[in-house]
């Protein structure tokens, strides 16, 4: 009898973990969080972030104070106009990400798609395609053409041959962004100054002020943020999206046409990103240049990430970000501290609200 | 001599449903000893519970006569129980020798893979296996996948084997292989534990036969002492009388399924020229063991899957085997899948979402442009009301708040709100607690008075019984034998099992 119990020992008896005299912290999955809870949560990630990032340009040789200083420095009328401009690409973008993540697909091709809708927009000013007065109008169509014609070759690679989306679209920027060059160096190139950018647009082709400061731009974004949120919140395909991200095997059963719906949203979301190419070429360039799409995916999932993927909450956020940019320009240019410390700011305000989304998600216990 | 391993008295409930009722079980060394149910009579658990996965609510575990608590699975590994599981725990991008490394770690990596590797190689040339420690485990085939279970379980120190239904996933010929192994394995010391449902696996391989009803232990016995019919009545019951009710009037065809087949991506053909009618006014029972179809045919019946071949032919819409959602709806087919939260129910969504999106495209709710919230709000609220769905503080609540009962209403509340032709119920009562059941049972025989064709797939052979008009028994992707009501209880476990 004893015999058998000793071939019965395991190769490496194994300790129980609740006799280690310690106690261990375990992860409940919350129900349900009230509203207030969860803004509380992300609120106070959101300051922690800053803190940090405070932190870091203290070290970087900024005191608060003058950090400060400088923030309040943006709210000047000369300011306020940079912030505003910044802050049309922004929340187009942001709208173009928050739109493809609420049906869970990870559009990363943000950049790509900007890329696009400015060489779109361009080709109709260089080959001065219809009448002066609907100029601008065209350019912002073929825009959004251009931007949703790029990312649904994702939509067809995911769809039909189960491509990844997050590298497709990531990688693909680098391929727009080639075309860019190959366009900036060869048929498009500036031929009176030979910069690899193209020639300036005509002025009835650029987006102007139309007064207070405000660029036209800006009427673009608010436009698709009110768009955008009618269609969320009110219209049918909004009412869909809900149930493809929630349950793509159960909607599909009930009737919800998923595929259709998807494609849709998708191209949606590019066209958006489309447009936000577009006012970068047309208001703040003038004209095509090799690095007007720069830093924007990042910008773009910042935005979507911290609005919670609201169209209404990303007019705001994107706000936000403009006037963190415009800072980070100022202290660029008076500090010398350099422009991946404005990226490294976002970064870590990403990573602060993303845990805070696992606070939400979960309850940490320590168990003794 | 002692029993290698002693259950007795467990008792275990999840939730309300009471799994295991008092089961008790002995298995030896040296012995195979099969474990036979039906599915849901509480093999499984029972035998977590020995391996130290579920904590019994009651009743004692002994090994080799000495009474032991199990508060893990590692524990049970300790004390030389190993399980191998009907779905195997495996991580698929590891070799053999890795997986068999995670289960039974070693101090250091390097030394710890070599010393299992030798241990690997020793077990695999003792049971005549024919797998390679260096293999990753998705370059191998299911067979070859359950070696490297059965391996990493005795690698481990185990001496009691318990197998939950090995043969399921295996061809004929690759099961007679493994249970001539495992017999050898029970012959030289080990104790064997075979869950399963194939009586003639358990006739011909089996020292002992356990078996399972209703979460009870009903008999213990030996195998090539008893006849078939005698362990399959054990394993049904008996017949209980079936409620009255109006015969069937024989209405016209609504739905004819013709020589249905579905090949899954792994290959193998889970429906297989699958045959039957259903008239108006009828409901049409399909029996069989779980695991022949029954799932892939209500997919193709529903729409989640596209059948490769054959018609589903629906009164007035036509073919719709390969037709869109919408034209399902059309065709007025309600569909309650038996996995409500794959299929029917979007859990993070407010109940009157789930409720209304069903109907969205008719126009009922609003147009493109514009949702008609309130008109939504109005309906979820007469529904809930209509169909007693408990539990609800706000139409606008998450759906996944309710319990599975009223989670099942919600589903039918919708289904059946456009009155439909057709209903395909795939174990509409499972985990249901009895007053939930009823209420579902009589939502299908309203359905039934009203003259809707209703399928009925289940494997619960007593709501089988109690609603069908018309039984058809289903293994391996058919329907292999027909019954009419009154149906005998015994004659429809035989054609279950004698086909399987």
């Amino acid at each position: 009898m004893h015999d058998i119990l000793r071939r019965a020992e395991p190769l490496t008896p194994p300790v129980p973990a609740a006799s280690r005299g310690f106690g261990r912290l375990t992860l409940d999955v919350r129900q349900n969080l009230p509203a207030w809870k969860q803004a509380v949560f992300v609120g106070s990630s959101l300051i922690l972030g800053l803190a940090i990032s405070v932190a870091i340009l203290a070290v970087a040789g900024i005191p608060p104070l003058t950090l400060a200083s400088e923030l309040a420095g943006v709210l000047t009328a000369e300011n306020l106009r940079g912030v505003l401009i910044q802050a049309a690409p922004l929340i187009l973008v942001g709208l173009g990400a928050s739109l493809a993540f609420r049906i869970g697909f990870w559009n990363l091709g943000i950049e790509g798609q900007m890329i696009f809708g400015g060489i779109f927009a361009a080709a109709i000013s260089i080959y001065d395609i219809g009448p002066p007065a609907t100029r601008l109008l065209l350019m912002g169509m073929a825009a959004a053409l251009g931007g949703g014609l790029w990312v649904l070759l994702v939509v067809f690679l995911k769809l039909r041959f189960r491509v990844n989306e997050i590298i497709a679209t990531l990688l693909l920027n680098y391929v727009a962004m080639y075309f860019l060059f190959h366009l900036l160096y060869g048929a498009w190139q500036d031929s009176k100054t030979a910069f690899p950018q193209s020639t300036p647009f005509r002025p009835f082709e650029r987006l102007t002020d139309i007064g207070y400061g405000v660029n036209s731009g800006l009427l673009i974004a608010i436009a698709g943020v009110l768009a955008a949120g009618w269609m969320i919140h009110l219209s049918r395909i909004g009412f869909y999206t809900r149930f493809i991200a929630a349950n793509p095997r159960m909607a599909k059963v009930v009737g919800v046409p998923v595929r259709t719906a998807t494609i849709w949203i998708i191209a949606i979301s590019g066209a958006c990103s489309g447009l936000a190419g577009f006012v970068n070429v047309a208001s703040q360039e003038g004209r095509l240049t090799q690095s007007f799409a720069n830093g924007y995916v990042f910008s773009g999932v910042l935005i979507a990430f911290l609005s919670r993927n609201d169209p209404i909450v990303v007019a705001i956020v994107g706000f936000l970000i403009a006037v963190l940019f415009i800072t980070g320009q100022t202290l660029q240019v008076f500090y010398q501290i350099p422009f991946t410390m404005v990226q490294m700011i976002e970064a870590i305000i990403v990573m602060a609200v993303a845990s805070s989304e696992f606070l939400i998600r979960h309850r940490i216990r320590w168990i003794r | 001599m002692n029993a290698a391993l002693q259950l007795a008295g467990i008792r275990k409930s999840f939730d309300g449903a009471l799994a295991l009722d008092g089961a008790s079980f002995e298995s030896r060394s040296g012995e195979v000893h099969a474990l036979l149910g039906e599915n849901g009579a509480g093999k499984s658990s029972l035998m977590n519970v020995a391996a130290g996965l579920y904590a019994p609510d009651a009743g004692s575990i002994s090994i080799n006569g000495a009474p032991i608590s199990l508060s893990g699975p590692a524990l049970a590994r300790s004390h030389g129980i190993g399980m191998v599981h009907q779905h195997f725990k495996l991580v698929r991008p590891f070799t053999v020798a890795e997986n068999v490394l995670l289960a039974n770690p070693k101090a250091h990596f390097a030394s710890g893979l070599r010393d299992i590797r030798d241990a690997i190689k020793k077990q695999v040339d003792a049971l005549k296996f024919s797998i390679d420690p260096d293999r990753r485990i998705d370059t191998m085939t299911v067979a070859e996948q359950q070696q490297a279970e059965i391996v990493k379980v005795l690698v481990g120190g185990a001496r009691i084997l318990i197998l939950d239904e090995p043969t399921a996933v295996l061809t004929d010929a690759e099961a007679i292989g493994l249970l001539e192994i495992v017999q050898r394995l029970a012959r030289s010391g080990t104790a064997v534990v075979l869950v399963t449902h194939k009586l003639q696996d358990v006739k011909r391989y089996a020292d002992v036969v356990t078996i399972m009803r209703g979460g009870k232990t009903v008999a213990t016995l030996d195998p090539r002492h008893s006849t078939a019919e005698e362990l399959t009545e054990l394993t049904v019951g008996q017949t209980s009388a079936l409620p009255e009710r109006t015969p069937h009037q024989g209405g016209p065809t609504r739905l004819n399924v013709g020589a249905l087949t579905y090949t899954r991506a792994d290959g193998r053909t889970m429906l297989n020229n699958t045959s039957f009618y259903v008239r108006a006014g009828e409901i049409y029972g399909i029996a069989g063991v779980s695991g022949n179809g029954q799932a892939e045919l209500a997919e193709a019946l529903i729409g989640a899957i596209d059948p490769s071949l054959g018609e589903i032919w629906v009164d007035g819409a036509g073919d719709i085997s390969h037709a869109g959602p919408s034209k399902r709806r059309e065709a007025a087919i309600a569909a309650i899948p038996a996995d409500r939260y794959a299929y029917a129910l979007a859990g993070s969504l407010p109940i009157q979402d789930n409720l209304a999106v069903a109907q969205i495209r008719s126009g009922r709710y609003g147009s493109i442009v514009r949702l008609d919230r309130a008109a939504m709000r109005r309906d979820a609220i007469a529904a809930v009301k209509d169909y007693d769905v408990q539990g609800v503080r706000s139409v606008k609540q998450k759906a996944s708040l309710l319990s599975g009962g009223n989670a099942q209403k919600l589903v039918i509340a919708r289904e059946f709100s456009r009155e439909p032709d057709v209903v395909v119920a795939h174990s509409p009562s499972r985990g249901l607690d009895a007053r939930a059941c009823a209420a579902v049972h009589q939502r299908l025989i309203a359905a039934r008075e009203r003259g809707a064709a209703i399928v009925l797939i289940s494997e619960d052979l007593d709501e089988i019984l109690s609603l069908s008009d018309r039984i058809g028994v289903m293994t391996r992707g058919a329907i292999v034998a027909e019954f009419e009501r009154p149906a005998d209880r015994q004659a429809i476990g035989r054609a279950m099992v004698d086909h399987a």
